[in-house]
């Protein structure tokens, strides 16, 4: 998942990534920062290294592993893990013993081993603080038995231990003995919600979510029945869709969940096998046999993060998080700075992911007038036209250094492809990807006017966008390129038959020449970008993406449905940490109708919408009189936004003391809480249910948090929160801590035996069976607040007018629930707060700055390139059987109703090619892999006599 | 639209094993939509029988082609020139167009490749569900737009059989009984009257085959007259 970010992030040209290096200081004011930077010395040259590994291979000296935490080996040079960026090998000093193999191994001479340490200096505008965090180290948890029995790790260790690329190549086995384990405890909260033993208060927000996740991949890795137990206080999963996971896990793949927290564990003696001690639901101690005990460690900022922070003069709270405030999510106390990630408190991926967008919101934002000033700039020759041309291939075999040249003979493929029809040019290169050989390649494409290009290397997932940017640097189309894998698919597998490996080299190239052959040039469509956004929705998330978009220079449209703007905002009072939300609301009003660049239209209704991205058009009708408008725009920002459920349950509606935790924040707000006696709040009213299976995410942060309004108004008021589990996360946790000292009653009840609730003349009696007890408990209230999920805003017509796809539950659905949260699957198009799930408003508007950020990047450029990989229909012999429609993951192909006939719109199209696979009547081509350039490589494999 | 399932591989290879060199014909318009024998049913097929040949050492000659529609004798027509270099048809049309295309070259063994099953609606990709048994006696005005005749086991027309159980047909409780549907439709539309009508039953003794001749048309040698 992480490595192509990684391969982005390494090749983007407006990224200069120093590795190695820590800061040291920074002087100056926004705009213009000065930053001292300490560069480690590395001892590999990282712009020589090719990253071949020859030097790890002879390193003769064994180091630990710190990449798979401890659990196995790696040498003195050595390379993290095989796809980090740069991908260079350094030397751990600490245990080379300057032996000069690697020195000696290394063809691209890139082994210094007189670096040193080095200060440098750069000059920015913004600075982000993204330092992130560790998992706690449970060593000083002597009951757990860390560190004293071998099978206890750590949830990270259990990570690496799943992993293919870990130290036991993703086998499930225990440490102690490498066998398979039988029986496996998590044991959840090491290092969270415990201020007594460790200190940190708050919930680590992701252990509940990773732990569900182990348990299921290590069933699926188990060869037997694999007996999963997560022992915890409170199950967290409340992200999108998270608590169908958890119910997948609990109802259909059979892990265990116990309500424990864990006495001791001990070790069977001999057997390697742990005793795990706790008190169950009754309070009676129980013991349990386990092969392994996984300690799901909590997140914690590492000290010298604190410390760097300290020493820029960033404010810390008191667990060293970033400290920032409600309505500004990424900023840090010191003016210019930013930050993300679990630096600023413990978040999934996900919100990180969020975070990090309005974090580089934030820090462009404040330099927008030099946007684009410090760019390379790259000039493109003008496209040689090779059309009427007879192919004129060269091919390019690449050793690799020994990678590919110590097995396969490569001087012998080299001969062998010039031998090959249409083969005007062969050569074979040390490293075919080095720089020197680039500015080699593009010299003989011109020298020997090749009209296509062959390398025989790597793999194109890596290397073939740097082939072909090649291609371009020299008039040559770049689709005129085809690469043959004869290193990953051949001598790293074949390393042990030189022979074998060398025919089957000879077999790809011979492919691969073929196909080149039959490659024609494709043309990518330059769309210009309407450098203009709309904006739909104009509650919290729409207004902060609006003013997002407009501080950075981009002209916006913001669409109300209300004839005001605020949304579902306007009905809150004060956040849980006591942010006033309608001062807030009112700021944002004011500040978006006075932004030159906003303009907010009220009671808006989208009637129509066409386009694609960079160049939209919706249709409007805005105000009383219906008054028609259409507005051509680059992208769209989504923020419809949720509502508080009307409940059917507990006889709300019914008896007007059953109110919703909104209404009774009103009340307390209108009228204090001195006149009851005791009110009972019940969670996960409409969530968590058959109908609404997800978790609400903010309806147990509002219960505590009018708890405590509760008791700070009226300390001798009683209050009650019926809860299934409490899903405080984060610094939230705090709060719940602060309600259970001022004596609110939390009583937890079974979603199976949910509580009663009968109306009588002088109160309502609320019965839950308690399970310490085991017994029903009655309790005398005067008020009871139903913590109401949250609904979707009513989005049927923008859904079907604009074709964005929701969930069953109402939400919009994101490119992809981990990595692109912001993103919606049609590209120019963003979402932001509740529209995408529920959440709280400093997460809406980071979320909201975060698709102001993703919409900037996109605006920011004047053109985009289309693919020219893209799908187009026969339209005459098409049989429009739909099959296209319905199969294509990103809803490309349509049925133009006036027409009559399926389009593919090759803006939209992503190229996947499922259509081409699917059509029954092969009427769907997919250039780049027209059926002849696919079918010719399998020829070429099978025509035997040439070799 | 007609639907259709490829026969099982054995099967097609037991109708060939005597033919050295047959010709497949696809057919555009249903079995193309419903997946069973398209351009790409054929191409697949036709990759499968000449690997499954090869390894039985009794190579097969394939050619391929896919018609418009094999159930119009114009596009039947295109096959003439070609038909006589092959020992045999074989069909992936329903069995409709197998009839025709049979009917159109009675020289040459025509093969079947699929087994049609019916007249079905398109639930999802490659999902199809019956609708109609084509009775020509069609009832749905009375009965909510649900057929009897197809979705009740026993292709009752007036009402449920002992065997319904609460909504559930007695051969698969999966199996929703056709007439239980057929009330609870009616009655949310309010015409629940409209089941006390009585439909007389099928006349199936006569089951020649049917033509069919729309209002205004008239069988060719009629037209003259």
């Amino acid at each position: 998942m992480i490595s192509p970010k990684l391969v982005e992030v390494g090749r983007h040209t407006n990224i200069e990534l120093i590795t190695c290096s820590e800061v040291k200081d920074v002087e100056g004011d926004p705009g213009n920062f000065a930053v001292t930077l300490s560069n480690h010395p590395r001892y590999i040259d990282p712009v020589k290294c090719t990253g071949c590994g020859e030097c790890a291979r002879h390193c003769p000296v064994t180091a630990v592993n710190g990449y798979n935490l401890k659990l196995d080996d790696r040498r003195a040079t050595y390379i993290e893990y095989a796809q980090a960026v740069p991908l260079a090998f350094s030397i751990d000093t600490d245990t080379c013993i300057g032996c000069g193999l690697c020195e000696n191994m290394c063809i691209a001479k890139a082994v210094e081993y007189d670096d040193t340490e080095r200060e440098t200096r750069l000059t920015v505008g913004s600075v982000v603080m993204a330092a992130g965090s560790r998992g706690f180290d449970p060593s000083g948890l002597d009951y757990l038995g860390y560190g004293r029995y071998p099978n206890v790790v750590t949830s990270e260790e259990f990570e690496r231990i799943l992993s293919a690329s870990g130290p036991y190549f993703g086998h499930l086995m225990r440490p102690l003995d490498r066998e398979e384990p039988k029986r496996i405890a998590w044991l959840q909260c090491v290092g969270s919600r415990d201020k007594n033993r460790c200190g940190n208060g708050y919930c680590s927000s992701v252990c509940c979510m990773y732990a569900v996740k182990e348990a299921m991949i290590a069933k699926e890795h188990a060869h037997g029945d694999l007996d999963c137990v997560v022992f915890n206080m409170d199950m967290r999963t409340f992200g999108k869709d998270y608590e169908l996971y958890y119910n997948r896990a609990k109802d259909k793949d059979g892990v265990t969940f116990l309500k424990a927290r864990i006495h001791s564990v001990t070790e069977v003696p001999d057997r390697g096998d742990l005793i795990v001690k706790y008190a169950d639901d009754t309070g009676r101690m129980q013991e349990e046999i386990f092969s392994m005990v996984v300690l799901s460690i909590g997140l914690q900022v590492q000290p010298d993060a604190a410390e760097l922070a300290q020493r820029l003069g960033i404010e810390l709270n008191e667990y060293n998080f970033v400290k920032t405030d409600t309505f500004a999510p990424v900023t840090t106390s010191r003016p210019g700075f930013y930050t993300c990630g679990v630096l600023q408190g413990p978040k999934d991926i996900p919100g990180s992911i969020t975070e990090a967008s309005a974090a580089a919101w934030a820090a462009g934002a404040d330099l927008v007038e030099g946007r684009g000033t410090d760019i390379p700039k790259i000039e493109v020759p003008e496209q040689r036209d090779v059309t009427q041309e007879e192919p004129r291939i060269g091919v390019f075999v690449c050793n690799c250094g020994i990678n590919i040249g110590g097995i396969v003979d490569v001087p012998a493929v080299r001969e062998y492809a010039a031998t090959l029809p249409g083969v005007a040019f062969s050569d074979d290169n040390l490293f075919t990807c080095s720089q020197d050989t680039q500015d080699k390649i593009k010299d003989v494409i011109t020298e020997h006017r090749l009209n296509r290009v062959v390398v025989a290397s790597c793999s194109p997932k890596t290397h073939a966008a740097m082939f072909m940017e090649t291609l371009e640097a020299c008039g040559l189309n770049k689709y005129l390129f085809e690469m043959a894998n004869i290193r990953n698919q051949n001598s790293w597998i074949h390393s042990a038959d030189s022979d074998v490996a060398t025919q089957k080299a000879k077999d790809l190239v011979r492919m691969s020449v073929a196909r080149a052959a039959r490659l024609r040039t494709l043309n990518e469509k330059v769309v210009p970008i309407n450098k203009k956004a709309l904006v739909i929705g104009g509650g919290i998330a729409g207004m902060n993406a609006a003013i997002g978009l407009g501080d950075q220079g981009f002209e916006t449209v913001l669409l109300e449905r209300e004839s005001e703007l605020g949304g579902f905002a306007r009905n809150l009072h004060h956040t849980i940490e006591g942010g006033d939300i309608q001062a807030y609301v009112n700021e944002t009003v004011d500040k978006v109708n006075a932004h030159d660049k906003v303009e907010v239209i009220t009671k808006a209704r989208i009637t129509g919408a066409e386009g694609f991205k960079g160049s939209f058009s919706t249709e409007i009708e805005m105000g009383e009189a219906k008054e028609k408008r259409a507005i051509d725009h680059g992208v769209i920002l989504v923020a419809t936004g949720a509502n508080e459920y009307q409940p059917t349950e507990f006889l709300y509606g019914e008896d007007d003391r059953v109110v919703t935790q909104v209404e009774l924040t009103d009340r307390l707000h209108d009228k204090g809480a001195s006149d009851l006696d005791a009110v009972v709040m019940i969670q996960c009213v409409g969530s968590r249910n058959e109908e609404h299976e997800n978790c609400s995410r903010i309806c147990c942060q509002s219960a505590v948090k009018n708890a405590l309004e509760i008791k700070k108004q009226s300390p001798d008021t009683q209050v009650f929160v019926l809860y299934r589990d409490i899903r405080t996360y984060g610094l939230l946790e705090d709060y719940y801590t602060e309600a259970r000292e001022k004596g609110v009653i939390f009583i937890r009840f079974d979603k199976d035996t949910p509580p009663r609730v009968t109306a009588e003349a002088d109160a309502l009696r609320v019965t839950v069976k308690d399970h310490i007890l085991q017994q029903d408990v009655e309790i005398r209230t005067d008020l009871l607040a139903l913590s109401a999920g949250l609904r979707a805003a009513d989005t049927d017509d923008v859904s079907s007018i604009m074709k964005f796809n929701r969930n069953p539950e109402g939400y919009f659905i994101e490119a992809h629930v981990k990595l692109r949260p912001v993103d919606m699957p049609s590209e120019g198009v963003f979402l932001c707060g509740t529209a995408h799930g529920p959440k709280l408003i400093t997460e809406t508007i980071a979320q909201a700055q975060a698709a102001a950020s993703r919409a900037t990047t996109f605006l920011a450029k004047d053109a985009i390139k289309l693919s020219a990989i893209t799908a187009k229909v026969d339209t005459e012999h098409c049989v429009k059987c739909l099959t296209c429609v319905r199969s294509c993951p990103f809803g490309v192909p349509q049925f133009n109703t006036e027409k009559m006939e399926i389009e593919i719109n090759e803006a939209l199209c992503h190229g996947c090619g499922v259509c081409t696979a699917v059509c029954p009547r092969q009427v769907i081509g997919l250039s780049f892999y027209e059926d002849d350039q696919l079918m010719c490589k399998i020829d070429a494999l099978l025509d035997a006599e040439v070799v | 639209m007609i639907v259709a399932k490829r026969k099982p591989f054995d099967e097609i290879m037991e109708l060939l094993q005597d033919y050295k060199k047959v010709l497949t014909v696809g057919c555009g318009t249903c079995v193309a939509v419903c997946l069973a024998g398209g351009e790409k049913e054929v191409a697949v097929l036709n990759s499968e029988l000449d690997m499954a040949r090869k390894l039985a050492d009794n190579p097969i000659e394939l050619g391929s082609t896919t018609l418009e529609r094999q159930c119009d004798r114009e596009y039947l027509d295109e096959l003439a020139s070609k038909v006589d270099e092959y020992d045999a048809l074989l069909s992936m049309a329903c069995g409709v167009g197998i009839q025709f295309l049979a009917e159109r070259y009675p020289e040459k063994p025509v093969l079947p490749a699929v087994d049609t099953s019916g007249l079905a609606v398109n639930q999802s990709v490659g999902f199809y569900e019956e609708r109609c048994r084509s009775c020509q006696q069609c009832v749905l005005g009375w009965t909510g737009g649900i057929c009897p005749v197809t979705m009740c086991a026993k292709g009752l027309y007036n009402g449920p059989c002992g065997g319904t159980n609460l909504g559930s047909c007695e051969i698969d409780p999966e199996q929703p009984c056709a007439w239980y549907m057929i009330h609870e439709r009616l009655a949310k539309q309010g015409r629940i009257d409209n089941i006390k009508n009585i439909c007389s039953a099928v006349g199936w003794k006569d089951t020649v085959p049917r033509t069919l001749i729309q209002p205004g048309y008239k069988k060719p040698e009629e037209e003259g007259a």
